[in-house]
This record gives C-alpha cells, structure tokens and sequence, in this order.
C-alpha cells in the first residue's frame, strides 16, 4: 500500500500565485523519502496540503489510501508532522505539549501517560519536563517538535526541514533518531536543502522546482539521469537549467 | 470516552489551562476591575444618586457589572487566544490533527465563555455578600446571561481569526465593545438621558442585553423582554454560523 499517493496536486493562492502546478507523487509503506527543492520551490505547501493546513486547489491526496483533503480523519490520525518551525506553544509545559496533542489525537489519558514518559525520555527532555516551552533551547525544542509529532504514533512522518539552523553534533543526533524510527517501519517524508542529508537518509528522492517535480528517483539513479557524478551534481546541474529556462521546466529534462 | 469526546475535551482543557495559567491577567485583573466600579460607581457616587428606578444605585449597576465582565472576558480571551496561537503557529498542531471545524470553533468558544463565567460568577456572589443582590427572574436571567456570554465568545472568535496583530483586537476592544458597553447603560438608565441620546441608545444592541440581564436580577425592565432574548438569540445564533463557515474554509487559518 502507498504511504502518500498525490495525483494532480494544484494549490493556488488567492494572490494568483501557483504554488504547486499538478504535482503527482507516490511514496510507498516504509520508504524514507527525499523532496529537495530550493526555498520557495513548494515543498512546505506540499506537506501543508497533505496535513490539512493548506487546502488544495485541485487535485487529490491519499494517505494510506483515506482522503486526506475531505474526509481527513483517518488520514490524519496516520500523519505527524514536524514543521520547519519551533511552533510550540508557550503556554504549555514540555510534558503537556505531548499530552495536548495526544489528547488532540483522541489517546485515552493512560496511554498518553505512557507514550509522554517513553518520549521524554527518548529524546532526553525528562529533565525539562515541568519546563514551560519558551524556556528550552533551541535544540531541545527541536527534539520536543520530532517527539510531539511521534505521540500518537503515525505511520508516515513529515519532516520539514527538521536540521535547519540546528548546530552539527544535533543534527546528527537527529539523523540517528529519525533512521531508527524509519527502521522501526514508519514511513518518512523529509524535505531539505541540504543534500548529503537526503543522500544519506533517503531510499528516494524527489527535485521539486517551481511547484513541479521535476525528477525523481534513487540518488545514483538522479545522479546518472543528469549525467552527474553525484547527487549534488545532478541537484546543481537540474536548478542551473531551470534557471535559464523557468518558464517551460518540461522542455529541460535530460 | 470515544476519541472524538478526548479531543474536545483536550482541546477545550488547552483554553481553560491557558487562562488558569496567567490567572493574575485572566481572573484576577478584572475582578479587581468589577469591584473598583462598585466602590467609585457604586459606593461613593452611589451616595449622591440614593435610588433609580426603585432601587439603590448600587444593586442598580451591579447587573450591568456582571454582564460587562462575562462579555469582555469571553470576548478578549478568545480573540487574544487565537491570535497568539496563529501568531506563533502554535495552532497548527490543533489544525493538523482530526478535529473537525465544529470542534475546533466550539472548543475556541468555550475557553471565553467559561473565564467570562467564572469572572461573572465570582462577581455575583462577592456582590450579594456585600451588598444583597436579588435574582427576581431566574428563568430570563441565566438564558440571557449565557447567550451574552455565548455572544461574546463568538465575536471574540471573529476578531481574533480576521485580526493580523495584536493591535486589531484591542482596537476592536477599546473602539467598539467598551464603548457599546459603556454606552448600553451600565452605570445609568437610558430613560433619564436627554434626546437624542435616549433614542440612539436604542441603537445599541449591548442596551438590549444589559435590560434582559437587569430584568432577570431585578425584575425592572425597559425592554420587551421576550423579543430581546429572542433577538439576542437569533443573532448569537448567525454568529455562531459565521464563525462555522470561517472554519470550515480555514478563512485565515489555513493557507
């Protein structure tokens, strides 16, 4: 079964600009998937159609084969997402932000309990617990965003740039958590711009470019299609090309 | 509980935690507030005013006190609530889950209703210890109290989806709510102002509410009563639909 079936995907926004121009992507159970693109490319309003926060314009999205755009319960029980953004609430407590969304999620209070305990402790916040979100670090906000979209347990986890901005040493950190969780057999979608990340990380990778998806495959396959040594090659040759022709990306492919 | 019950509930725990956590600002300001225009208003100008419309000056205000506090607490706890969480984006993760825009829009509205019913609540039996308070009217009095609370609560929802910065909910506040409030006959009956000030109070809505909410503690009313509450009760009803189709298109909310 498809983890994320995309079929025709426009999102337009009420300015006129085309953010997504019929983008078709299928990812399968248990994949961990690439979308590189530079900023502005489509890659956040991609996932903010797939998780509800933007509504499409046209097209269709399925997640494990449950509408995700209008009868979206059952899709959105199976998505966490991550966003690029430290969007915590301040307000909570770091032990309450997990509960909350569990609550959202419709987790009965012991299991929330739990699972609270589990990720806290997997992504070393025990300490910070009865910290109110404001006052933790950056990288320790960042951990309580990946832990907060683990809580109720999806089965296709969204990445949005989840190492931008963060310092090396937890960035590998991260790494080293989402393989595990992918190992575990949760499907993943990361969008990056950093290549050795997706390279490193990903079975297949997208290029997304100008609300299209403009190639795709494994990175030695993107690499050959462009007639590169490596996928950074390909990723630089493709947005080279682009650029001398933005208009009409189809007539570009190699 | 199925899942559906816990994520309302938890929805709505998230408001109620939300004021209960800044409780200095969210209950304790305006019960201070309350019972500063109950001793300026009440006690010392009270004095020189003795009685109106048979009743002392004091217990004349204090229905219109507590009416002031459930609308204005239910109102800017709603509009602030949601803007800071669009502010932050920490709403997307109440948007990104399965709630439904009913659930969403309902739970929104009830963080207001309940700190501006607890504000009230505590206003009345503070009010009736100190000064007796008389509820003549308890089958008007607690539907128009919740409607105004309701009311309240919905436009607070309006302003804080349509409002990009904090200064488009005080303005909406400071600019319009207080001064229909104010205006509505709080501290006063409209029937001792002059023309055309009399007659343009009867323009104000806020008037119609604070009449039922009077009728219902005091048995005094300048108003029809049953077209009041059923007025109230029509127009707290489109609001509440309003609000629902907002939701429903994300107007604001979702990209």
């Amino acid at each position: 079964m498809r983890a994320l079936d995309i079929t025709d995907l426009v999102k337009r926004y009420p300015t006129g600009t085309e953010a997504l121009r019929g983008i078709s992507l299928s990812i399968e159970t248990g994949e961990f998937f690439g979308l590189l693109g530079p900023n502005g490319a489509g890659k956040s309003t991609l996932i903010h159609c797939s998780t509800g926060l933007a509504q499409p314009t046209a097209g269709s999205i399925e997640i494990f084969g449950n509408d995700a755009i209008d009868h979206y319960e059952e899709a959105r029980l199976a998505v966490g997402l991550a966003p690029q953004d430290l969007n915590l609430d301040w307000f909570l407590t770091a032990e309450e932000t997990l509960d909350y969304h569990g609550g959202y999620f419709g987790m009965p209070k012991r299991e929330r309990r739990e699972r609270t305990k589990e990720l806290l402790d997997a992504f070393s916040l025990t300490e910070k617990r009865n910290d109110r979100t404001r006052t933790l670090s950056g990288g320790m906000k960042r951990r309580l965003i990946l832990a907060r979209a683990l809580m109720h347990r999806p089965r296709l986890l969204i990445l949005d740039e989840p190492t931008a901005g963060v310092d090396v040493e937890l960035r590998l950190e991260l790494w080293r958590y989402v393989q595990q969780i992918n190992d575990e057999g949760t499907t993943i979608l990361l969008t990056t711009h950093y290549l050795e990340e997706a390279e490193r990380l990903c079975d297949r990778i997208a290029f997304i470019y100008d609300g299209q998806i403009v190639a795709q495959g494994t990175s030695q396959e993107l690499a050959s299609e462009f007639g590169a040594a490596s996928l950074e090659d390909a990723y630089l040759e493709l947005v080279g090309r682009m650029e001398l022709s933005r208009a009409k990306p189809e007539e570009i492919a190699p | 509980m199925t899942a559906s019950q816990i994520r309302f509930f938890a929805l709505v725990r998230r408001e109620v935690n939300r004021f209960f956590k800044i409780k200095r600002q969210t209950l304790g300001a305006p019960l201070l507030e309350t019972f500063l225009y109950i001793s300026v208003f009440g006690a010392a100008l009270g004095t020189r005013i003795d009685t109106l419309q048979g009743v002392d000056y004091v217990v004349f205000i204090i229905p219109g006190l507590i009416l002031m506090a459930w609308a204005i607490n239910a109102f800017s706890n709603n509009s602030s609530s949601i803007l800071q969480q669009k502010f932050q984006r920490a709403i997307d993760d109440q948007l990104s889950s399965p709630a439904s825009p009913m659930q969403l829009l309902l739970a929104f509205s009830l963080g207001g209703f309940l700190r501006g019913m607890i504000v009230a609540t505590l206003t009345f039996i503070a009010s009736s210890i100190l000064v007796g308070i008389p509820v003549e009217n308890v089958h008007v009095l607690l539907p128009a109290l919740f409607l105004v609370g309701f009311f309240f609560s919905q436009l607070g929802v309006l302003v804080g989806v349509r409002a990009e910065q904090f200064d488009d909910v005080s303005f909406a506040q400071t600019f319009v709510l207080q001064p229909l409030i104010f205006l509505g006959g709080v501290f006063y009956s409209a029937s001792l102002l002059p023309e055309p000030f009399q007659t343009l109070t009867h323009f104000d809505p806020v008037y119609y509410m604070i009449s039922l909410v009077r009728y219902g503690f005091l048995g005094i009313s300048e108003v029809n009563v049953p077209l009041s509450l059923l007025v109230l009760t029509l127009a707290t009803l489109t609001l509440f639909m309003v609000n629902h189709r907002l939701f429903v298109r994300g107007y604001k909310l979702r990209a």
